[in-house]
């Protein structure tokens, strides 16, 4: 499988199993495309990091395709243009961060004036000639993101990076993705947390056990926006808003009218029920959070509820 | 490969366990091969006090080669790949650009790079060790010819290279390093060494035991000047033949070691890394 041109990433009916039983990954078309950030959604043991890592070529699919920057995962000539993190970053605990990104970069290719250059892009150049075992957890994020950055590649694949950091961490963290997806690079950046997704990515996919239940930008995801309404008579605040042909449903929660219909059409409504002699108390544009679709989505498998 | 070399280079001589090793093997060597034989009773040892002195050195020192050096390079080579697993660094190596049997091969050279000097450690201070013994007993300094030195060097090399390539093999196949230790070390004692026991007396494990680490080691160390009593009296590692000839046991240890090492291939090729 070649893959589109415009794809940085492809995957077709892409599958692992393990076993009779488990199904990591079913089915799955995914694609990313060059030079954007690709947040991968999904809930803890939804197939993510099985995903990537087929990705990378470190597990085989037990059948479908991928092609990851135009040739099969795992191809060195690929390899040579991805940068990486899978998890929790892995390195040696007795070596330096400096000389962990040395012996990375000697197996890579890359020169060695990159490791300080990655290091200071990080913050970690004051702590690079310590054990790496005696960094923290937000520190190892950061050299593992150094890691990846070592070959200045072309396509980012990073799960989970905010992991184990404090919230000024994560920030600095969403700050410097967002920095990375910048100059025409490709981030694919895994995640469950909503807020880092819909703060950092152009599109997104949604996995539940195993299966893309969803694909689009966070706005497409999170649906049209609509409008909410408390107004008496409720019952006949309902009928008149039903009844305008724009509309498109009118649910009643909680003495509150959630009206699905374009939100620049609030005036002409606010006017239509005035008139009526309704008292209008509230009427807003509202849209469903990216949080409350995601949970609609991996609870119902796919059909927002 | 040069810089894939390197890089493994610095993993492994930056790792403490490497110098442990070296330093108790080291010691350990000397201590079996001279101090304790020549504590107790010189004159009782198999090839009498001559055996302690400068000229037997290349003899002397092979018979430690086969089975106790081999334990060390087991563990070398278990620690070089099985402790990968266990930091899970082999998922970082192998997203960088090389290639699994690249990486592969880089460690397995780094690995023989680093061997070297844990032959020439062994065989510096056992020419120490002579040497001080050889004044002890008064006796005149004769050392072995540069031609010997250099073929037992390259012959305890080689028996060690074949046991850190089963090393590195048990770390690939049980993806650790306590498990694959203890394999190996089972394998060392009660597999070769029973079995090379009973041979003696069942013969249709002979043909078997000419295909062990242990009687291919001890059979090229007895064409270097090991003298085949002392390989019997070895302790756990003893052997009481059939010694072959040198260029079989050379031919069944070569084979050994590209068994080992495409058999390592083979299996960090096809699984998953996880």
């Amino acid at each position: 499988m070649n893959g589109r041109e415009d794809l940085a990433i492809e995957t077709r009916a892409l599958t692992k199993r393990y076993g009779d039983s488990i199904v990591a990954v079913d089915d799955l078309d995914l694609g990313v495309r060059r030079g954007e950030v690709y947040g991968f959604l999904g809930p803890n043991g939804a197939g993510k990091t099985t995903t990537l890592r087929m990705l990378l070529g470190l597990v085989r699919p037990t059948s479908g395709r991928a092609a990851v920057l135009g040739v099969p995962p795992g191809a060195p000539q690929g390899l040579a243009r991805i940068g990486a993190m899978v998890e929790a970053p892995a390195f040696y605990p007795y070596l330096s961060g400096r000389d962990n990104l040395l012996v990375l970069a000697g197996h890579a290719g890359v020169a060695e004036d990159r490791v300080a250059a990655v290091l200071d892009e990080v913050g970690l150049l004051d702590r690079a000639a310590d054990r790496s075992a005696t960094y923290s957890q937000g520190m190892r994020q950061r050299l593992g993101v150094a890691a990846a950055l070592l070959k200045d590649p072309e396509l980012l694949i990073l799960d989970e990076p905010t992991n184990g950091l404090d919230p000024a961490g994560m920030a600095d963290m969403r700050d410097f993705i967002r920095s990375l997806g910048q100059g025409g690079r490709t981030v694919m950046l895994s995640s469950h947390l909503m807020g880092e997704v819909e703060q950092v990515t152009d599109r997104v996919g949604v996995i539940s056990d195993g299966s893309l239940v969803a694909e689009g930008t966070v706005d497409e995801l999170r649906g049209r926006a609509g409008l909410r309404v408390r107004a008496e008579p409720h019952a006949e605040a309902a009928r008149l808003i039903r009844a305008l042909p724009e509309v498109d449903e009118v649910t009643s929660v909680d003495g509150l009218l959630d009206v699905t219909v374009d939100s620049s059409r609030a005036p002409a409504i606010n006017r239509l029920l005035v008139e009526a002699g309704v008292a209008v108390w509230e009427l807003y544009a509202q849209q469903a959070s990216l949080e409350h679709v995601f949970l609609e989505l991996t609870r119902s498998g796919g059909e927002p509820a | 490969m040069t810089r894939d070399v390197t890089a493994e280079l610095l993993v492994l001589r930056k790792r403490a366990a490497t110098w442990i090793l070296l330093g108790i093997w080291t010691l350990l060597g000397v201590f079996f091969a001279y101090v304790v034989p020549y504590a107790l009773d010189p004159e009782d040892a198999p090839g009498g006090v001559e055996q302690f002195f400068p000229d037997s050195l290349a003899g002397t020192l092979l018979v430690g080669f086969p089975f106790f050096g081999g334990v060390f390079a087991l563990m070398l080579g278990v620690f070089a790949l099985g402790s990968e697993y266990g930091w899970g660094t082999l998922k970082t190596l192998f997203t960088q650009r090389p290639g699994r049997l690249r990486v592969l091969a880089a460690k397995l050279a780094a690995l023989a790079i680093v061997l070297v000097p844990f032959v020439l450690a062994l065989f510096a201070a056992g020419a120490v060790a002579s040497y001080v013994i050889a004044q002890i007993e008064d006796a005149p300094i004769g050392w072995p010819s540069a031609w010997l030195l250099v073929r037992a060097i390259a012959a305890g090399w080689l028996i060690l290279a074949v046991w850190a390539a089963l090393g590195v093999l048990l770390g690939v196949l049980t993806r650790g390093t306590s498990l694959a230790i203890g394999v190996g070390i089972l394998y060392a004692l009660v597999i070769e060494g029973l079995l090379s026991a009973f041979a003696d007396s069942v013969s249709v494990l002979e043909p078997l035991t000419n295909l062990f680490l242990r009687s291919n080691g001890y059979s090229i160390a007895t064409t270097l000047g090991a003298s085949p009593q002392e390989i019997e009296s070895n302790g756990p590692g003893s052997f009481s033949g059939p010694f072959v000839d040198s260029p079989q046991a050379l031919a069944v240890l070569a084979a050994l070691l590209a068994a080992f090492a495409a058999l390592s291939g083979l299996l960090l090729r096809r699984r998953d890394v996880t």
